[in-house]
C-alpha cells in the first residue's frame, strides 16, 4: 500500500486518489449483499482502505455486482452504472456473474453479465467473505497502477454491442443511447 | 366440529369428496362447477382466510388441478380445495368477487401457467418483465433449449470483433 | 503604510487556504474519532483532501447553467462570511456593523444551494431542500436574541471591538448575564454546525443525501470545499463571540480543537432527529434561556 509515498501524489495525484477513495454504490443485487456490511462496520472495517458507502451513484466509482443478477435487477444496473461519472470501476462477486453459477440452467438470470456491463475483475466463492473482498480490492489496487482496470473505456468504444445485447433481453429500451450510435444504413444525402 | 362440516359438504355438493392428512389438515375434491359455490359457503361458515392459490400440472392425464387453500382465525384447521381443468386452452373464473385477495396469486399463476382467469382486471406479469410469452413451469417447457437460444448463443467482445 | 497594504493583500489571499486546511483537518478528525469511537481503526486524517482530489479528477455531468452556477454561489457565500470572521490577529474586512453584515450572509449558502436544486430534477433535492430551510429557521431564532444580547452588553456591533473587550478584561461567557446565552449557544453548536442530532439535511440513509444527490465530479468537489470552510466558520464565531477570540493563532486553534471535541462527541451518542422534533427542541430551551439572557441584558440587574 503506498499511500504514504509523497512523490507518486506529485506524480500522478489522480490515479493515486482514485485508488485510494472508492466510494461504492450501495445497490443490493443478490446473495451478496449480505457480506456487504460486515464488511463496513467495525470487525473488519473497510473505511481504512478510503473505501465507503456512498448514497447516490452520482458521488461513486465503484460498482459492486454481488450475486445473481436476474433479469428486472439488470434493466435497474444499466441505470444505476450509466448514472455514475466516469472513472468508474465493477467487480463482480461470486460464482453467479462468471458463469450463472448455481442457477446456470436458470430462465429468469443473467449467465455472463460480461456481455451486458463491462467487468473489471472476479471475485471468487459462494459468497466471498470479507477477508476476499479486501483482497479484490487491493488487486483492484494494482490493476489501475498498471492501467488495466478499462471497464468504463470498453464500454465508451463497444458501445453498440453492450447496447444490441441489451435490447435483445428487454425490447426497445426506453431510454435513449447514453454514446452517439452511428448508423451504419444511413446514406449521405447530398 | 370438522366433522360436521364435512358432512355438510357431502350432503351439499355432489361429487365431492372429503379426506384427512392429518387432524388440522382437510382436503376435498370438487368438480369445476361447484368450486365457487363451495368458497361462498365456506366464508359464511368463518373460513374468511385464503391462504393461497397453486396449480399442479398434470401433464400424462392432460389436466391442471388448481389447488386452493383457506383458513379459519378460530382453528387451526385449514381446508385445501383441489379442481382440476383441462390443459389445452386452459381458462377459468376469477374467485376475486369472493376473496378480494386473489388477484394476485391469479396473475402469478397466469404468467406461469398460462390460465386464463376472467373477470381478473390485471393479468399482466409479476416477475418476468418483457416477457415473451412462454409459460415456464409448465413441463412441457425446456428450460435448458430456452438458456442455450437466449443467454448462450450471444458472443462474447472477443468473438465479436 | 506600504507594509501595511502589502500585509493586508496577503491576508486576503492566504486566510482561505489556512481556514481550508484547518477545515480539512477537522473533517479527517472527525471521522477518525468517531471510528475510534465504535472501536475500528478510522481513514488517514487528510482522507477528505484525497476525497476533494479524487471529485476533481472525474467527469462531470451537469444539469443546465443554473444548477452550475448555484454551486459556486455557495462556495463564494462561504468565503465572503470568512473574510468578516477574525482569527487571532487576521481579519481582513473588519469594520463596524459586521456582526449584523455575517447574521444575514450566513443565509447564502442553503439559498444557493436550493437555486441549484431547483434545476436538478429529483425529488429528494427538494425534501432536503425544505429540511434545510426549516432547520435554519428552528436555530436563528436563538441566535438571533444570542447575537442581540451580545451586542448590547457591550454595546458595539462589530466583532474586532468586542473581541478587544474580552481580551482587556475577562471571556464573555465569565461575565454574569452573559453566561445564560452562552449555555444556549452551546445547545444550539450542533444544529448549526449540521451534526447529530440535527443533521436531518443531509440524511444519507433517508433521503440519499439530500441537496447534494445530483452533484456529479467537480462540484461535489466544491460543495466539500465549502463544507470545511463552514466546518472552520461554525466553530470560530462561538469563540469570537464567547471565548475571547484568542490573542494569537495557537491559543485561537486549542481553544478550536477542544469545542471540536464536544461537537463530536456529541455527534456519537445520538441518533437523528426528525425535522419537527428539531424545531421543537429549538424554539423550547435554547430560545427561553437566550430571551432570559436578552431581558437580564437590558435590565440593569443590581446584585
Amino acid at each position: 500500500m503506498d499511500r504514504g509515498q509523497l512523490s507518486k501524489w506529485f506524480k500522478h495525484p489522480g490515479i493515486m486518489a482514485q485508488k485510494y477513495s472508492l466510494w461504492a454504490v450501495y445497490f443490493c443485487t443478490g446473495c451478496g449483499i449480505i457480506e456487504v456490511p460486515p464488511s463496513i462496520t467495525s470487525r473488519w472495517d473497510a473505511e481504512r482502505f478510503g473505501v465507503m458507502p456512498a448514497p447516490s451513484p452520482r458521488h461513486a466509482n465503484l460498482f459492486m455486482i454481488t450475486g445473481y443478477v436476474a433479469t428486472k435487477t439488470l434493466k435497474a444496473i444499466i441505470r444505476t452504472y450509466e448514472l455514475m461519472p466516469e472513472p468508474k470501476y465493477t467487480v463482480a462477486f461470486g460464482s453467479c456473474p462468471i458463469n450463472g453459477g448455481m442457477y446456470w440452467d436458470s430462465y429468469n438470470t443473467i449467465k455472463h453479465i460480461d456481455k451486458y456491463i463491462p467487468i473489471d475483475g472476479w471475485i471468487a466463492g459462494c459468497m466471498p467473505r470479507p477477508e476476499a473482498i479486501f483482497i479484490g480490492v487491493t488487486k483492484l489496487w494494482m490493476m489501475i497502477d498498471k492501467g488495466a482496470a478499462t471497464g468504463y473505456k470498453r464500454y465508451r468504444e463497444n458501445y453498440e454491442y453492450y447496447r444490441k445485447n441489451q435490447e435483445k433481453l428487454f425490447g426497445k429500451l426506453p431510454w435513449p443511447p447514453l454514446f452517439p450510435i452511428e448508423d451504419k444504413n444511413e446514406k449521405l444525402t447530398v | 366440529m370438522s366433522e360436521e362440516l364435512a358432512k355438510e359438504i357431502i350432503d351439499n355438493f355432489s361429487n365431492t369428496g372429503v379426506s384427512y392428512t392429518s387432524k388440522y389438515r382437510m382436503y376435498i375434491q370438487t368438480p369445476k362447477e361447484e368450486l365457487f359455490r363451495l368458497l361462498e359457503y365456506l366464508k359464511d361458515n368463518g373460513f374468511k382466510y385464503l391462504v393461497m392459490i397453486t396449480c399442479v400440472d398434470w401433464i400424462n392425464e392432460n389436466e391442471f388441478e388448481l389447488v386452493y387453500q383457506v383458513g379459519n382465525f378460530n382453528t387451526p384447521l385449514r381446508i385445501i380445495i383441489q379442481v382440476r381443468i383441462p390443459r389445452n386452452n386452459p381458462t377459468y373464473e376469477s374467485i376475486i368477487p369472493i376473496f378480494k385477495n386473489a388477484t394476485d396469486y391469479e396473475r402469478e399463476i397466469h404468467e406461469l401457467f398460462g390460465i386464463v382467469f376472467d373477470g381478473n382486471p390485471k393479468l399482466t406479469p409479476l416477475f418476468l418483465e418483457d416477457w415473451q410469452k412462454f409459460h415456464p413451469f409448465k413441463k412441457d417447457f425446456d428450460s435448458r433449449e430456452y438458456v442455450k437460444v437466449t443467454f448462450d448463443s450471444i458472443p462474447t467482445l472477443e468473438e465479436y470483433k | 503604510m506600504i507594509n501595511v497594504t502589502i500585509v493586508k493583500v496577503l491576508e486576503f489571499i492566504f486566510y482561505p487556504f489556512i481556514a481550508f486546511v484547518i477545515g480539512i483537518i477537522l473533517m479527517g478528525l472527525f471521522r477518525k474519532i468517531m471510528a475510534r469511537i465504535q472501536r475500528r481503526y478510522g481513514p488517514p486524517l487528510l482522507q477528505p483532501l484525497i476525497d476533494i482530489i479524487r471529485f476533481f479528477s472525474q467527469r462531470t455531468v451537469s444539469h443546465g447553467k443554473i444548477f452550475s452556477f448555484g454551486v459556486i454561489l455557495a462556495l463564494a457565500g462561504s468565503l465572503v462570511v470568512l473574510l468578516f470572521i477574525p482569527f487571532g490577529k487576521i481579519c481582513p474586512l473588519c469594520g463596524s456593523g459586521d456582526l449584523l453584515l455575517i447574521l444575514y450572509l450566513m443565509l447564502f449558502t442553503p439559498i444557493s444551494i436550493a437555486l441549484s436544486g431547483g434545476e436538478g430534477a429529483n425529488p429528494n433535492i427538494s425534501i432536503g431542500v425544505s429540511r434545510k430551510l426549516m432547520l435554519s429557521l428552528g436555530y436563528e431564532v436563538p441566535f438571533l436574541m444570542i447575537i442581540l444580547s451580545v451586542m448590547s452588553f457591550y454595546k458595539t456591533t462589530s466583532l474586532v471591538e468586542i473581541i478587544k473587550y474580552q481580551q482587556n478584561y475577562h471571556w464573555a461567557i465569565l461575565n454574569f448575564p452573559l453566561v445564560i446565552p452562552g449555555i444556549a449557544y452551546i445547545l444550539i453548536l450542533p444544529a448549526m454546525m449540521g451534526v447529530r442530532p440535527f443533521d436531518v439535511a443531509s440524511a444519507p440513509q433517508e433521503i440519499a443525501s439530500g441537496p447534494v444527490v445530483e452533484y456529479g465530479g467537480k462540484f461535489l468537489g466544491l460543495n466539500h470545499i465549502e463544507h470545511a470552510i463552514h466546518m472552520f466558520i461554525g466553530i470560530a464565531l462561538f469563540i469570537d463571540l464567547f471565548l475571547g477570540g484568542g490573542p494569537n493563532i495557537g491559543f485561537f486553534l486549542v481553544e478550536m480543537f477542544i469545542v471540536f471535541f464536544i461537537a463530536v462527541f456529541i455527534n456519537a451518542m445520538f441518533p437523528r432527529y426528525r425535522v419537527d422534533q428539531a424545531i421543537k427542541y429549538l424554539w423550547r430551551w435554547p430560545s427561553l434561556l437566550a430571551f432570559i439572557g436578552l431581558v437580564l441584558v437590558r435590565i440593569p440587574v443590581k446584585f
